[in-house]
């Protein structure tokens, strides 16, 4: 069977001259193979037949190929490749154009898949849907929270048939584990039940993948992290110790393969939630700390789903605000908006915005090549005239003409590979992720590339081919032909777009910039500066009081530095997610002052210390003093909590009590005093109503320098904590660079679109050095006569100057306002922004006129320098 | 200078069909190469090595009878031709005038 395929194929291909004999040793080979016997005899035939496949013994194709004359696209392409070198630097203008749209296209369409794969791995993603909690008050929703009650997940799976399973899972965050002798942070760690890796499909490479979640106190660990601790050993059934509120040995049950990076519960470890089954239990329905993931039948109806689970509600937890809601898994990376997310989302806003950014690049490299070769149509048609004289159709034309755009395009295309590997690094590094590899390698991206330079042949070069091949015999052949009106308006329209694209995104970039540095030095209520927080060591099995002595004498051990100038607890960092902070969604009221308020109020729990550590004004009232007994019931206020009580400042709030809920027997606590406003997170969220609470010693620790020797005193802390807890790791961060961390995706957002935006401008520019350069030569007669009847250069000048003007000018009445709007749009995200800057759009224009007239000015200046007797020497 | 345009497989095969003198075609010289320097020679590589040189004019062929044995194809028989033997010569002389020219230490190596 595969011989005679074999022996067909060779005789297809093979030069009839050596075919005879060349299949006489194949087949006698062949023979003596089964003689001896020797397995796969075909196969070895049909390889060997394969490795003839070489140009001296193949036969001549073009004898009887279905292209038998070839000699006319010989002359067209021989033509093409004539015109292209002869006129160098506008091939140049237009690859290195297209190379530069086309790579930038290309990898910010890599970065954006990327961004839109998120959690699409799963098996069967579309199915699966995160259990999340809203608030809706009188049917108006009020804050919404990614987490759920810890047994909603088995309840409902219970009571719907919808949903076929479930998994519950808590966000450990970080923890400290004990590897040989060293301390080791683990900052991926998710702590989840036994269906956690069936329900998503990870890959199990040891282990059992239904039980091996399932005791307390086991762990599974993916590859690398596996190996990170036993190296090469078999790491089954082994333990590692683990501190952090647990200081005892977990045993590894399995082994998992990495996951992708594109999910939004990322982890390294895992940790069976059973180890935890005794707060399960105690919070039970009182509390929603917990991630819980269902997979639905294919088709269910979600809305009514949702509608038919309130009757669960209520059951559990009576007719509070609080309700169920099923969110697709797919969308939480970027269209998510809800509290407590597990890891910062990404923006769909930013994806979509680089998307047409993307878009623009490319269009505006299309664009120069359509411009320059309408522009240039002139050279070419005495060329167009003579072929349709000596019976060419049209369609022959515009196929030639299709061609040299091909050229072209595939030039740009394979330049564009090659900026685009070169670029990949700087790419990486500009979106802050490792999400692209070896692109030659890609076989997507060099689909894509194939894909987009064909097409961009067709939009590039479709509008010339058709424009190249209506000229008229007659008026072309007289030498009458000159310049074409009609190619004029469509060529200055296309300019005009071109501008604008280019003016949208300068003025973007602008204002992205700005925003993010508003943000970045605004006074935020407090003074952040110089203060380093940290995470106090947590203990195992020792009592509170123990611990507390020891924090204690640390503290007073630092004190004893002069470069330290103060030192507060707080059981939330400032500069924090906006997770990392307790809140509760009951009603709150000033007693006899207001009504109940249904809405989410933030808990923030501090010493006495911490207002004054970060100068934080008191407005009204006072601070807490430890030495006051009854300020463990005392409670401090902030603005936005008193103006959303419906109250304002000076309404004698002090010594009034604070109550939530709405059982009278509920605690109430006194109200001492009200801050100003302070952000304890990203200014893109507006400062929370918040309750602030006073304990004596608290998580996390602040700690004040003075701002001389910041180095050794830093050191100093370190050493200290050394000494104190040798068996914890100290992960510290100035306040600061924690405010920065927050708006280190604006700021990338700033840098990406900045730099790309720059990419717009240079093609756009790029392709006007073309334009110019060709008007002014075909100006130059003209340019002479003015020069010969006493016209100076830079009056010239100024005549090229007045045509760009008008098209800058009707750019600018486009443009701005779609700046204006769009990204007016994008600032009404933040509850802290800018006002609308102006001033940025006249910079933009300014940038814009002196780019182009920069260029234009040179092209004009390089023919007006001329001498006129030169240029006027053959009329 | 460069002469004779001569592959080093080139040069093998063109060695093997003088050694097998009259019995040079295709299978027979592929025994011969495989036998003697124990590395597998393609059918592919082969042929197109004869009929590379057999239009450089190294070598000439003639056809034999049609056997049985090989589906009724006949076989090609190539001979070295003076050309064949001088290019032949002409690698042989650069190989010992470089042999030669290597300084007697050179290939003295010892491991220090």
């Amino acid at each position: 069977m595969i011989k005679r395929f074999a022996d067909r194929l060779l005789k297809w291909y093979c030069h009839p001259d050596y075919y005879s004999d060349i299949s006489g040793d194949l087949e006698e080979i062949y023979l003596r193979n089964l003689d001896d016997e020797i397995s796969y005899a075909g196969w070895r035939h049909f390889i060997q037949v394969i490795l003839l496949f070489r140009p001296s013994l193949l036969k001549d194709f073009g004898q009887d190929s279905i292209l038998k004359d070839t000699g006319m696209l010989k002359n067209y392409f021989k033509i093409s490749v004539r015109n292209l070198m002869r006129h160098k630097t506008y091939t140049a203008i237009n690859v290195i154009g297209l190379a530069v749209g086309l790579a930038a296209f290309l990898l910010i369409n890599q970065y954006v898949t990327y961004e839109r794969s998120y959690d699409s791995h799963h098996r069967d993603a579309d199915q699966i849907y995160r259990l999340t909690t809203d608030m809706i008050v009188d049917g108006v929703l009020g804050t919404r929270d990614a987490m759920s009650y810890n047994p909603s997940g088995k309840v409902l799976t219970e009571g719907f048939e919808e949903i076929q399973e479930y998994t519950l899972t808590y966000n450990n965050g970080g923890l400290n584990t004990r590897k040989d002798e060293e301390l080791v942070r683990e900052t991926e760690v998710k702590m989840v039940d036994e269906h956690f890796v069936d329900f998503f499909g990870f890959d199990v490479l040891a282990g059992h993948s239904e039980t091996m979640l399932k005791d307390p106190f086991s762990l599974v660990l993916t590859k690398e992290k596996a190996k990170f601790y036993f190296g090469d050993e078999d790491p089954i059934g082994k333990t590692i110790h683990v501190f952090s509120g647990f200081d005892r040995p977990f045993k590894v049950t399995g082994i998992i393969d990495e996951i992708p990076r594109n999910t939004h519960y990322k982890f390294t470890v895992l940790m069976s939630i059973s180890s935890i089954q005794d707060r399960l239990d105690a919070e039970g329905w009182r509390a929603f700390n917990y991630y819980t993931y269902l997979r639905l039948k294919p088709g269910t109806n979600v809305a009514d789903l949702q509608e038919r689970m309130i009757p669960v509600k209520e059951t559990h937890l009576g007719k509070n605000p609080l309700f169920f809601n099923l969110q697709p898994i797919q969308e939480i990376h970027l269209k998510s908006e809800m509290t407590y997310e597990p890891e910062t989302p990404g923006s769909a806003k930013s994806v979509n915005f680089l998307e047409i950014i993307s878009i623009f690049i490319l269009a505006i490299a299309w664009v120069n090549y359509v411009n320059l070769s309408t522009a240039k149509a002139v050279d070419r048609a005495k060329e167009v005239g003579l072929r349709k004289v000596i019976g060419a159709r049209k369609v022959q034309i515009r196929g030639q003409f299709l061609l040299e755009s091909f050229l072209i395009n595939f030039m740009g295309a394979l330049l564009a590979l090659i900026a685009a590997e070169l670029a990949v690094p700087f790419f990486n590094q500009l979106i802050g992720e490792e999400i692209l590899g070896n692109l030659i390698l890609n076989h997507s991206f060099l689909i894509k590339l194939g894909i987009f330079a064909l097409i961009g042949t067709l939009v590039s070069g479709f509008y010339p081919a058709l424009f190249l091949s209506n000229f008229g015999i007659v008026t072309v052949l007289k030498g009458k032909f000159r310049t074409s009106k009609n190619g004029i308006f469509l060529r200055k329209a296309l300019v005009v777009g071109q501008f604008a694209a280019s003016l949208i995104l300068i003025a973007g970039t602008f204002i992205v910039i700005q925003q993010v540095d508003y943000m970045r030095t605004a006074d935020i209520g407090m003074n952040t500066e110089q203060v380093v927080g940290f995470r106090n060591p947590r203990f195992g099995n020792v009592s509170f009081e123990v611990v507390q002595d020891r924090l204690k004498s640390f503290h007073n051990q630092l004190r004893s530095n002069p470069n330290i100038l103060g030192i507060a607890t707080t059981n939330s960092l400032p500069g924090g997610k906006s997770n990392e902070i307790g809140s509760t969604s009951g009603d709150s009221r000033i007693v006899g002052l207001t009504e109940p308020v249904q809405s989410t109020t933030y808990i923030h729990n501090v010493d006495d210390a911490y207002f004054s550590l970060l100068d934080i004004e008191i407005l009204e009232g006072r601070n807490f003093n430890a030495k006051m007994a009854s300020d463990s019931s005392a409670v401090i206020l902030n603005e936005t909590f008193v103006k959303r009580a419906g109250l304002k400042l000076g309404d004698e709030i002090i010594n009034q009590k604070l109550m939530f809920g709405d059982d009278p027997e509920n605690e109430k606590y006194t109200i001492i005093g009200v801050i100003k406003d302070a952000n304890r997170s990203s200014l893109q969220m507006g400062v929370e109503p918040t309750a602030y609470f006073f304990q004596p010693f608290l998580s996390r620790s602040m700690v004040k320098l003075s701002g001389n020797n910041v180095r050794e005193t830093v050191a100093f802390v370190e050493n200290t904590w050394k000494e104190f807890f040798p068996n914890s790791a100290l992960d510290y961060a100035f306040l600061d660079d924690r405010f920065d961390q927050l708006y280190a995706n604006d700021k990338r957002f700033g840098a990406v679109f900045g730099a790309f935006s720059g990419f717009a401008l240079l093609v756009a520019i790029l392709g006007l050095f073309g334009l110019s350069s060709f008007m002014a030569s075909q100006r130059t007669k003209e340019v002479g006569v003015r020069k010969v009847l006493g016209a100076s250069i830079p009056h010239i000048v100024s005549i090229f100057y007045k045509e760009f003007l008008i098209l800058i000018g009707v750019a600018a009445l486009i443009g701005l306002p779609t700046v204006f709007f769009t990204m007016s749009g994008w600032l009404s995200n933040y509850a802290y922004r800018i006002d609308f800057p102006w001033i940025v759009l006249v910079l933009a224009i300014v940038v814009l006129l002196v780019s182009a007239f920069l260029t234009v000015g040179y092209q004009v200046w390089r023919v007006a320098v001329l001498n006129p007797a030169k240029t006027l020497k053959y009329e | 200078m460069k002469k004779f345009q001569l592959g080093e497989f080139e040069e093998i095969v063109l060695l093997t069909v003088g050694v097998l003198y009259d019995e040079a075609y295709g299978v027979a010289i592929k025994d011969e190469i495989e036998k003697r320097l124990e590395r597998k020679v393609s059918v592919g590589a082969l042929q197109s090595a004869l009929r590379r040189m057999e239009k450089k004019g190294f070598l000439d062929s003639r056809e034999g009878d049609p056997t049985e044995q090989r589906g009724g194809k006949p076989k090609r028989f190539f001979r070295i031709t003076a050309f064949g033997k001088k290019a032949l010569e002409y690698s042989k002389d650069v190989r010992t005038d470089l042999w030669n020219a290597i300084p007697d230490v050179a290939l003295d190596m010892k491991i220090v």
